[in-house]
């Protein structure tokens, strides 16, 4: 069963992100995809995730496409404007790509090009409503397509984010779903009980909302997340326990997989792991859900 | 100065149509000059906002202000004694005015009455044209004194492109090219050897695509 029949049917799903490379080598993502290809239903190819150079999500997810394994394409406001995004999203269909996710993209200041200028012509929710329009058979400019795609849309969702409202992460979600999302993917989660007040008041058989498991590479990742990105709740108790264990990297593996075990056990969706570029970890996770 | 041009007064009409008492507040700056929102075309659009409150049968008290600046505490702090006796604010300002006077003044809802359009030059009487897009890392001085960011339709700064026709830009026929204005400067002033060196990629980040800007100077603090 695809991705698509998979979220629709409302079944647990595992997507893993397979950071293509920063150059045109793709033997390392090739062969971390094809490890793990028979327990993932997908694989997630980011759009140069924190604005950091390197092959685009199309171009990532043509070359595992070309290898039968299926990928999300990721399409992402902050490099394209309307145009661009619906050429890409038009050539990625017909290339064979039929689930996409919507993303706004970090600001250039956060990745190696600094200078760059950010696009935004189209922002999240718009790109959301445009893929859909698509879907519909017609573009922004409500021209008619010789030949409609049929995405499968997801998005982002900041809840279970910290120092977010409740109320407003809701209502974003809301509005995602209303224009043509079926799949929301959270931001890291490392502790399940964050979406509790979300679990309460969505319909998870109206949109597949799938947390991030990200995969902490060491006590010091951890510790740097902790400091700089205060919206992720890493608590005490994963910080002492990867500070405590003899094999560091082991401990954090079995923490990604206990979380991934607890999602799933919770009833949601599926997980979204982020293993960013620690994609050889990928199996031992898996192996252990 | 900061140019801007009139709203459709049926844009403001929507935004005010449930409210019993408004003030209209000009600014005696850039607005003034370009003659969209200073006292006289505050006087304008009170006028044309009680003609349409009077059709519609209804009495709502049009209040009429013109500070000195809107993007200054001290004159905005002007208002502050009779604000209260408005439920809403038309403010014919630029953006920012419009703006400083909605943080100043946070529950009284503020509209824009104008456009505002760029940073520009009075070309002729009643003629308005933009110069400068503020991108924070000026390079007047190698391209004659022309900026390519502001006149060259695709900021290009090694043009002109292949859609330049006789002097025009290829998105109309009344646009000069920005790069042949810089041309032509560059010869005029003997300094063609500039226009043979090719200019670096610009670092946007000075640009708004840095996200929001911010000036501060301790020398001027208090």
């Amino acid at each position: 069963m695809g991705l698509k029949d998979k979220i629709e049917a409302g079944e647990f799903t595992i997507l893993a992100e397979m950071e293509p490379p920063k150059g045109v080598d793709v033997s390392v993502m090739l062969s971390n995809a094809k490890r793990v290809k028979d327990g993932v239903d997908a694989f997630v190819i980011p759009e140069m995730g924190n604005a950091v150079m390197r092959m685009s999500s199309l171009g990532g997810a043509m070359v595992l496409q070309n290898e039968g394994l299926p990928t999300v394409f990721q399409v992402c406001c902050r490099d394209r404007n309307r145009l661009a995004i619906q050429g890409d999203l038009l050539a990625a269909h017909a290339l064979g790509i039929n689930t996409v996710m919507a993303v706004i993209g970090e600001d250039p200041s956060f990745g190696d090009h600094h200078q760059a200028r950010s696009v935004n012509d189209v922002d999240l929710f718009e790109l959301i409503k445009a893929i859909d329009r698509l879907n519909q058979g017609k573009d922004m400019a409500g021209i008619e397509l010789a030949g409609a795609p049929d995405f499968l849309i997801g998005s982002t969702t900041e809840a279970g984010a910290k120092g977010k409202s409740t109320e407003v992460e809701m209502e974003e979600m809301m509005k995602r779903v209303e224009a043509g999302a079926r799949f929301l993917i959270t931001s890291p989660i490392f502790d399940p009980s964050l979406l509790d007040p979300y679990k309460k008041r969505i319909d998870l058989r109206k949109v597949a909302v799938i947390p991030t498991v990200m995969l902490l590479k060491s006590l010091g990742m951890a510790r740097y997340l902790v400091r700089n990105l205060p919206h992720l709740h890493i608590s005490e108790t994963i910080i002492d326990r990867i500070a405590r264990a003899p094999d560091k990297v082991r401990e954090c593996v079995q923490i990604a997989t206990e979380t991934v075990r607890e999602l799933k056990h919770q009833g949601f969706n599926g997980v979204y792991l982020s293993t960013l570029g620690w994609e050889n970890k990928l199996p031992e996770i898996i192996e252990g859900i | 100065m900061i140019v801007a041009d009139k709203k459709p007064i049926e844009e403001i009409i929507d935004y005010v149509k449930d409210y019993q008492s408004i003030l209209v507040l000009g600014c005696n700056e850039c607005v003034t000059v370009c003659e969209v929102g200073g006292k006289k075309e505050v006087g304008l659009l009170a006028s044309a906002l009680r003609m349409h409150f009077l059709q519609q049968g209804g009495e709502v008290n049009i209040g009429e202000r013109t500070l000195e600046r809107q993007c200054d505490h001290e004159y905005l702090e002007e208002i502050r004694d009779n604000i209260d006796h408005y439920e809403a604010v038309v403010s014919i300002a630029c953006g920012v005015g419009v703006q400083f006077t909605a943080e100043k003044y946070q529950t009284k809802p503020v509209y824009p009455g104008v456009n505002t359009l760029f940073m520009g030059a009075n070309e002729a009487r009643g003629v308005w044209s933009e110069r400068c897009q503020g991108c924070g890392q000026c390079i007047l001085a190698i391209s004659g004194g022309i900026c390519p960011v502001s006149r060259c339709a695709k900021r290009i700064l090694n043009g002109p492109c292949g859609g330049s026709t006789a002097g025009k830009c290829e998105i109309s026929k009344d646009i000069p090219c920005g790069w042949q204005l810089i041309i032509d400067r560059l010869k005029a002033l003997g300094r063609m050897d500039d226009y043979e060196k090719i200019n670096p990629i610009k670092n946007w980040s000075t640009e708004r695509a840095g996200g929001p800007r911010k000036v501060i100077r301790e020398d001027l603090k208090l």
